[in-house]
């Protein structure tokens, strides 16, 4: 079919798909891009996030000892020295130094130096129009300082210009170790990954990941699979509440979820409050003790995602063709028989597609952890996910690791990346992909 | 079929099993009207105190402003999500394209993908963006990360529209874009209707976004209220206030479900989206 030019359909195409491309790209191929470049960064708050400057700090010459730089280069940067140009002169005359002066200074010392304040001040008191009182002669004087010291240069020359200045013969290389060192900006490291290799905490939590993914997603699934088969079984008034009841957390938003648990199992909470009562120990079950914060953690979860199965095993059940169910009656099958041989086995793939769905969201998801035990107590409950998060975005220390946390983000990327494509094999992707039937 | 089985068994066993979230839910709507002596279970008069907030701004602080925010952040995100979502659907469903396969399989991937692990690149884009810490970043943030999911589910919606409609318009001389205005648009209003609801109560219930792109900025949504609320290390704290907010907060979305059930669940299950 042919009536129009192609060229129209085309242009139209493009003006439907560009919104959409514009906010894929900038909000999902952008991120997965900065994950991966960032992760091998070490950016954090310290260094910040657009680039940095060349600073020479008390502390990075310390350091710089202990790294073997000779000691009269430590002491000379350690030093102020007065050396006078035109930008001194500037200086000067801004800070409200008499002209007639600096005028003199001007004259007399152009481009002398000097390696100390008092030697720059005897020279000065030797000027006729010097000013009588001594704190004005200091502040003429501090306008020819020059240091390197906690002074911002914004480039790396700007930097190398200032250290060659300030010292006389340095030693071969000293001048670009210093400029190096005294970068504030984030660099280049595969620091984050050996780091996250050797750490023992690592291993920790990657044993909590596994324990929180496959316990949630077995309750997950087992319960899925049993409120879909008894509601299925169930006069439909029973079923009907029982179905929207599990479907309430499911569209109770996260926080408020959240308190509910909290108010459930805190102090003075509901479950704490029948336990004193019946003489059983009662404390603050969320955060109290490893067991019960785990256990708190696995329904928080489990109850959100067993409504999920639900909703496809029923979708699942109610396609069996009933006329299986009656035969086997007739045959006096039992429930259990009825389960066992005729429903189980349709309920393979839909049950196959919940776990794997399931895994990759539980992997990545720590909303609910974040807002109810937050990892603890300890860091016990922590989970992968979590726990990247936390190094990159939400810490007490307030210095946030985004290269660190961006390291441990692009783990779960790949991952997430690998086993969605897995499971799009698996199910249904082809028969998703038929052309368009008008051909422009 | 016949009943040749107990009903009973099954129900206990299901009551148990629904007890902590039943207990959960019925607490949550008893508590805010009704003070409970401490220590006690059960409450011992029925008031109207916990509501108060609402009109006496001093109790939480108040709470119009983060109601009023929220319902902005979710309905602009609603707006995006299905202008964007019923043209990209569109085209992707029928238009001939370059790379109509690519696109489409890159959007699945994008589909199935757990979005949440994309926040650090996320924080990292708002601030080369200078977008960080504003409502309009959050907003297309937002939008963005539920696009895959509505592009995918306005395409299905495309796909079951007949061919022959499309055809019929395109013999009578129609351009494609009058055809999908006039013609195809409105076969697929209970797709757009659905995935506003749910881009909706989505925007609605979203807390992290705001929380973590926007954690100084002058705006508060009230999932974030709410927090502040509920904080047990906060003066205000209170089981009962908390509670009152919380199911103030979350009416809108009960109402909506209420009402549009039957939508909401034919996106539940045809989108598959946790």
């Amino acid at each position: 079919m042919r009536t129009s030019s192609p060229y129209r359909a085309n242009l139209l195409g493009l003006a439907f798909m560009t919104p959409a491309m514009v906010l894929l790209l900038g909000f999902f191929f952008l991120p997965v891009v900065l994950t991966s470049v960032f992760a091998f960064t070490n950016m954090s708050t310290a260094t910040g996030i657009s680039g940095g400057s060349y600073v020479v700090t008390g502390n990075l010459l310390r350091s710089l000892t202990d790294e073997g730089l000779d000691a009269k280069t430590i002491k000379a940067l350690r030093q102020s020295s007065y050396i006078i140009d035109q930008a001194g002169l500037e200086k000067a005359r801004t800070a409200g130094v008499d002209a007639k002066f600096i005028t003199e200074i001007g004259e007399r010392l152009k481009d002398r130096s000097f390696t100390s304040s008092s030697a720059f001040e005897r020279e000065l008191k030797t000027l006729p129009s010097r000013p009588t009182r001594v704190r004005d002669l200091k502040i003429a004087a501090s306008a020819f300082e020059q240091s390197v010291l906690n002074v911002r240069y914004a480039s790396r020359g700007e930097m190398e210009a200032a250290l060659s200045h300030m010292l006389e013969n340095p030693p071969q290389g000293a001048v670009e170790q210093i400029a190096t060192a005294s970068y504030t900006g984030w660099t280049w490291t595969t620091e984050n990954f050996k780091n996250l290799v050797i750490a023992p905490d690592t291993w920790r939590i990657v044993g909590n990941t596994v324990f929180y993914v496959v316990l949630t997603l077995a309750f997950n699934v087992l319960v899925g699979l049993f409120l879909a088969i008894t509601t299925f079984y169930l006069p439909s008034a029973g079923s009907g509440f029982f179905s929207i009841l599990w479907l309430l957390p499911r569209i109770t938003p996260v926080v408020l979820y959240a308190v509910m648990w909290k108010w459930f199992t805190w102090e003075d909470g509901f479950v704490f409050n029948i336990a004193q009562d019946l003489g059983l120990p009662a404390f603050n079950y969320m955060k109290g003790s490893v067991a019960s914060a785990w256990t708190v953690v696995i329904l928080v979860n489990g109850f959100v995602g067993a409504s999920f199965g639900m909703i496809l095993f029923s979708g699942a059940l109610k396609a069996i063709p009933v006329q299986q169910l009656w035969a086997s009656e007739v045959d006096g099958a039992s429930r259990w028989q009825q389960i066992r041989y005729i429903i189980l086995p349709h309920m393979r793939w839909p049950i196959l597609f919940v776990t794997s769905y399931q895994t990759l969201s539980l992997l990545s998801s720590y909303e609910q952890i974040w807002l109810t035990t937050n990892g603890g107590p300890g860091s016990t409950t922590t989970v992968w996910a979590l726990e990247a998060f936390k190094t990159a975005l939400n810490n007490y220390t307030g210095n946030l690791q985004y290269g660190l946390g961006a390291a441990m983000a692009l783990i779960l990327v790949a991952v997430g990346l690998v086993l969605s494509i897995v499971y799009l094999r698996l199910f249904r992707f082809d028969e998703m992909m038929s052309k368009p039937k008008i051909e422009f | 079929m016949t009943r040749n089985f107990a009903a009973w068994p099954i129900i206990l066993l299901l009551t148990v099993l629904s007890l902590p979230l039943f207990v959960m839910y019925l607490f949550l709507l008893v508590d805010t009207f009704s003070n409970t002596a401490p220590g006690s279970l059960l409450p011992n008069e029925f008031t109207l105190e916990h509501w108060r907030f609402l009109i006496d701004p001093t109790i939480t602080g108040d709470v119009w402003k983060p109601t009023l925010t929220t319902f902005l952040f979710a309905s602009s995100m609603m707006v995006i999500v299905v202008s964007v979502s019923a043209t990209a659907g569109y085209a992707l469903s029928r238009l001939a394209l370059p790379f109509r396969r690519f696109v489409l399989s890159g959007i699945m991937v994008m589909h199935a993908f757990p979005s949440v692990t994309l926040i650090i690149g996320v924080f990292l884009v708002l601030q080369f963006a200078g977008l960080y810490n504003s409502l309009t970043g959050v907003i297309l943030v937002k939008a963005s990360l539920m696009l895959p999911f509505g592009i995918w589910i306005m395409k299905g919606f495309y796909d079951a529209v007949p061919w022959e409609i499309e055809m019929a318009g395109v013999q009578d001389g129609a351009s494609r874009f009058t055809v999908w205005r006039r013609i195809i648009l409105p076969q697929v209003k209970p797709g757009l209707l659905s995935l506003a609801l749910f881009a909706f109560i989505d925007g609605w219930s979203e807390y992290m976004l705001p929380r973590i792109l926007a954690p100084s900025s002058d705006f508060e949504v009230l999932s974030m209220y709410l927090n502040t609320v509920s904080d047990p290390n906060s003066s205000t704290y209170n089981f009962n206030i908390f509670k009152s907010v919380g199911l103030f907060y979350t009416l809108p979305v009960l109402a909506l479900f209420v009402l549009f059930q039957n939508r909401l669940m034919n996106i539940f299950g045809g989108g598959t989206k946790g």
